[in-house]
């Protein structure tokens, strides 16, 4: 088999606090291949942005191992290396601009940080203004623009150094329905061109069946990988397909699962 | 680029704005007026208060016995200052690189801002010598821990997605702080740095006050002893637009550089 392009192997976190220790993700394990578009879905509280934050480097594991190609990535208590970092481009849940930068020099950021200078990268912060319409904003500061375009400013940010993965916080989840349908739309249609490695983070069902290869739904206390759901429908995918039957029926499995969690949660 | 240019059309109108101006100008000219009128009216004795237009006639004619100790207190709070500035922002930048040394530094920092420095006057007399040019430790130690105080509090109030962002691409300390933590805190620098000018302003004259002989708090303290009420206010405002141009400066600064606020 080939090798995976993300392997979480019996990962688990705790949150030491002052008075407590959090167990919050259990004994997790996943392999992505490169190229997939995969969702973690679960409600809010079971880990799953812990999951990818620990994948970036952000914190640390407690147990097990995070490998990208085959290599190793949780270093604990280290810094994670550029080399590993490159490859990975985070997408907030909020857009996370720097409010004293313009959005130009937001979404170049990333570019400073890895020293990646020269007029070829200059060109790629242009291009991906092109990309999302945000060129004749380029110049102006986060406060000035919406929500929605401050959201796509994030996104091209998270891919402004050319990552193959892109980890995916939530990301449409502060943005209104139409705008957000709309952002799914685009986002499909960046991975079909790049075919870029996606972790889509998401509570919301629909999301996750619309957009996703494979869902991987999570409960909590302590956070836990409980069903791998594979979507078996065809892309391109569109809004119309909301209504097919076989939509609706991964929608109701999917449903079911946390469902279940829902329950034992009151048990 | 329609946009931009509506950006920058409306930057330029809120800058040339004269409503701006004009209506402090306003203010300052009904007062002046009112005073003028009311203290004739009431003939409010000139050891109470002098009329704005004798406090102008009368600053004028001294004002050859003025300058010097106008400039010797200008010097003292611009160089105070001058130092008070990096001092309290490196100083807030090295508490901030330890939790624990911020713990342990915010308690005495505040206490350093609340205790009067006029107090320790006496006492640098005793350990520094009469030198008036010593009041200059009087201004950085009056103007150095507000500006430090709020420096640190900019530094310690980081989002922490900002800072999330910093490490998913492996921002190196340094960077962090230069593109994120320091320009986070930059706003509260500013408040810091105008909080300083009327500290600065405040411990020079104080300084003047206790240890005399030189500098407008000691003109002032002359000019009432012979009864010269109109150069004693004249000095008042003098002091007052020493103040009002600093922090008026930092403030044109402010706008310069912090330019996402509005």
């Amino acid at each position: 088999m080939q090798e995976p392009k993300i392997k979480f192997d019996h990962v688990t976190k705790v949150f030491q606090t002052r008075s407590q220790s959090i167990l919050a993700v259990k004994d997790y394990s996943m392999e992505i291949a490169a190229g997939e578009f995969v969702s973690i879905l679960g409600p809010s509280g079971c880990g799953k942005s812990t999951l990818i934050r620990m994948l970036d480097g952000i914190i640390d594991t407690t147990e097990g191992d995070i490998f990208i190609d085959g290599q190793k990535v949780n270093y604990a208590k280290k810094k994670m290396p550029q080399s590993i970092l490159r490859k990975m481009g985070f997408i907030f849940q909020q857009p996370n601009m720097l409010p004293w930068f313009t959005v130009r020099e937001n979404i170049a950021l990333p570019l400073r940080v890895f020293d990646l200078k020269g007029p070829e990268w200059e060109k790629r912060v242009d291009e991906l203004l092109e990309l999302v319409g945000l060129t004749e904003y380029a110049k102006a500061y986060p406060a000035e623009i919406s929500g929605g375009m401050l959201q796509r400013a994030g996104v091209i940010r998270a891919m402004v150094h050319d990552p193959e993965i892109l980890l995916m916080d939530e990301p449409f989840g502060a943005l209104d329905e139409l705008t957000r349908e709309q952002m799914n739309m685009e986002l499909l249609d960046i991975w079909t061109r790049t075919k870029k490695t996606i972790i889509f983070i998401t509570h919301n069902i629909e999301e996750a069946v619309l957009l996703s290869s494979r869902v991987y739904v999570m409960g909590t206390h302590p956070g836990r990988l409980v069903e791998i759901v594979d979507l078996d429908l065809p892309r391109p995918r569109t809004l119309s397909m909301i209504t097919q039957p076989k939509f609706i029926q991964y929608r109701e499995k999917l449903e079911g699962c946390i469902g279940e969690i829902d329950l034992s949660k009151i048990k | 680029m329609a946009k931009n240019e509506a950006i920058t059309a409306r930057k330029k109108k809120e800058k040339r704005d004269p409503k701006g101006i004009i209506a402090p100008l306003v203010v300052l000219a009904i007062i002046y007026i009112g005073l003028e009128i009311g203290l004739r009216a009431f003939h409010v004795a000139a050891y109470v208060m002098p009329t704005p237009t004798h406090i102008i006639q009368g600053t004028i004619k001294s004002f050859a016995i003025i300058l010097p100790d106008f400039l010797f207190t200008l010097k003292i709070i611009c160089i105070g200052f001058c130092v008070a500035i990096p001092a309290g922002i490196l100083l807030a930048a090295l508490f901030s690189q330890f939790d624990i040394v911020v713990k342990a530094m915010q308690p005495v920092v505040i206490w350093l801002v609340i205790t009067p420095m006029i107090t320790l006057i006496p006492l640098m007399t005793l350990w520094l010598g009469t030198d008036p040019n010593l009041r200059v430790i009087i201004v950085i130690i009056q103007a150095t821990p507000i500006i430090c105080m709020n420096t640190l509090n900019g530094f310690i109030h980081v989002e922490q997605e900002k800072l999330e962002l910093a490490k998913s691409i492996g921002a190196t300390k340094l960077q962090t702080f230069v593109h994120i933590t320091f320009m986070n805190a930059l706003p509260q620098v500013f408040t810091g740095i105008k909080l300083g000018c009327i500290f600065s302003t405040i411990g020079a004259v104080s300084a003047d006050f206790v240890s005399r002989g030189q500098g407008l708090g000691d003109r002032i303290i002359k000019f009432l002893k012979y009864s010269n009420f109109e150069q004693s206010y004249g000095c008042i405002i003098l002091i007052a637009i020493i103040g009002i141009s600093l922090y008026t400066v930092a403030e044109k600064i402010e706008k310069r550089i912090v330019l996402w606020k509005k």
